[in-house]
């Protein structure tokens, strides 16, 4: 890493390098959350060649709303022959927030990618479901510049009770991985099994994997598994959990 | 009160008739795994999964994006013809769903083209295929109305999926279409919202939809291709 620029309560803490060339990135915002009318705005520059790999040490959070709405917008750029892994740990949205979140990702040819995002709705361990607030969750894959996968999903009370929602399960996650081979998506279909909501697909060389679950330890533990699984073939590199997963 | 009858009405009873040579029939969207999941088990529960899909998804991305086709054809804006194609496949979440677009809209380029409506050709083969973009074509050059297009497209759409629960959950004939009339109800006011929604609006992706159509990649026994 050459520079780290931040302002306000956002931090990206000094890197480290547990694996040799990889450069692993614990990026902070210390109040723990975003409220009505924040903005926050990250944007990742992962240079020819090189190859970050960038988590959060806590859960994000987004804060019940009267009116206006929160903003998060990740804008994550991957030049030639370099990769990113975008693993931060889940977002919980509390019940009756409003927010808008937005990934975007310009992928340059040859780079690579594995990113995921799991979204958890109310606080399902506190009682509280999700009856009143509005998400806006938006994912753009762009590969050189030309859109490639555009996901907005609009989450509501209506969106997380429906059976074409989330079913009344408070966690959602979405992970993307690529490029990949056909044996990859063929081991991770494997590793679903019978499982009951999770769900993989391949859109040309891009994995694309989706989970459901009433518990967002559960679906975190899946989507690691994934990401052990699909690592040495997007990377070349075997799986290096971060250290701050530990703790 | 006798009145004509208008050529372009029968043009789009014929581009949206199931007898339309594109194999649309094969296609449940994820409905066959859905059913086969337990997620779709009562005609309620199809009803309740359409209506989603249709206030969710279609009237957020198809049928904006057939409107905006519409005019780009209309205005033999090609430029904007590739844009909103290629921005309609890319909100296609899952191989299949994205495959089923590809390969009916080459199916009604090829039928288009036989028709002589030049612009077709071009489509044959284009990955960048959708349904969307040659149904706009030939609503365009039939003078169908922008409205009746996006109404078309939404009744088509419906009345599929509808044939598909009928064969999938399964209902009987009645029930099936008790269910098409209760949906297609929402039709007039949908089409109405469609026109008015704005290019940062556009998307409407559902979890479930996605969830079950990965699935369906998966699935060991099954009838439909998506």
């Amino acid at each position: 890493m050459t520079g780290r620029k931040y302002k306000g309560p956002l931090t990206v803490q000094r890197p480290f390098y547990p694996e040799g060339d990889a450069c692993h990135v614990y990026v902070l915002h210390p109040p723990g959350g975003v409220v009505a009318g924040d903005r926050l705005t990250i944007d990742v520059d992962v240079r020819a060649d090189s190859h970050a790999l960038i988590t959060t040490p806590a859960a994000g959070k987004f804060y019940r709303s009267e009116g206006d709405f929160a903003r998060q917008a990740f804008n994550l750029s991957v030049a030639k022959g370099a990769c990113l892994e975008w693993l931060p740990q889940e977002t919980i949205i509390y019940e009756g927030a409003r927010l808008s979140s937005g990934i975007a990702i310009n992928l340059e040819p040859g780079a690579k990618v594995i990113a995921w995002e799991i979204n958890v709705l109310g606080r399902p361990a506190a009682r509280e479901a999700f009856t009143s607030g509005e998400a806006d969750l938006q994912w753009r894959i762009f590969r050189d510049h030309q859109p490639f996968f555009l996901e907005r999903s609009r989450l509501d009370a209506k969106a997380f009770a429906a059976r074409w929602g989330l079913n009344g399960q408070s966690a959602c996650g979405i992970m993307v991985a690529g490029p990949v081979s056909a044996q990859a998506l063929a081991d991770v279909q494997e590793l679903i099994g019978d499982a009951p909501d999770r769900g993989v697909t391949r859109i040309d060389d891009m994995l694309i994997c989706r989970a459901l679950d009433a518990r967002a330890d559960l679906l975190r533990l899946f989507f690691n598994r994934v990401w052990a699984l699909i690592r040495p073939d997007v990377t070349g590199k075997s799986v290096c959990s971060p250290r701050i997963w530990a703790t | 009160m006798v009145t004509g009858t208008d050529l372009s009405l029968l043009r789009l009873l014929q581009l949206v008739s199931p007898g339309l040579p594109i194999g649309m029939y094969s296609y449940s969207q994820g409905m066959e795994s859905a059913v086969d999941d337990g997620w779709i088990v009562t005609a309620d529960d199809a009803a309740a999964w359409l209506d989603g899909l249709l206030g969710e998804a279609l009237a957020r991305v198809d049928a904006p994006v057939l409107a905006r086709l519409y005019d780009a054809w209309h205005y033999d804006d090609l430029h904007a013809v590739d844009h909103w194609s290629q921005t309609l496949i890319a909100c296609r979440e899952t191989a299949e769903l994205r495959s089923e677009d590809r390969q009916t809209g080459q199916a009604l380029a090829r039928l288009l083209d036989k028709l002589e409506i030049a612009e077709a050709q071009a489509w044959l083969r284009r990955p960048d295929a959708t349904l969307a973009t040659l149904f706009s074509l030939a609503a365009v050059r039939w003078q169908i109305t922008k409205t009746d297009a996006i109404a078309g497209y939404l009744w088509g759409w419906l009345e599929n999926q509808v044939l598909c629960a009928v064969k999938l959950v399964p209902l009987g004939q009645v029930a099936g279409q008790k269910l098409l009339m209760q949906l297609s109800a929402q039709l007039p006011v949908l089409v109405q919202q469609v026109v008015s929604i704005s290019d940062e609006e556009i998307g409407g992706s559902v979890f479930g939809l996605a969830l079950a159509s990965s699935r369906h990649e998966m699935q060991y026994s099954r009838l439909f291709r998506s």
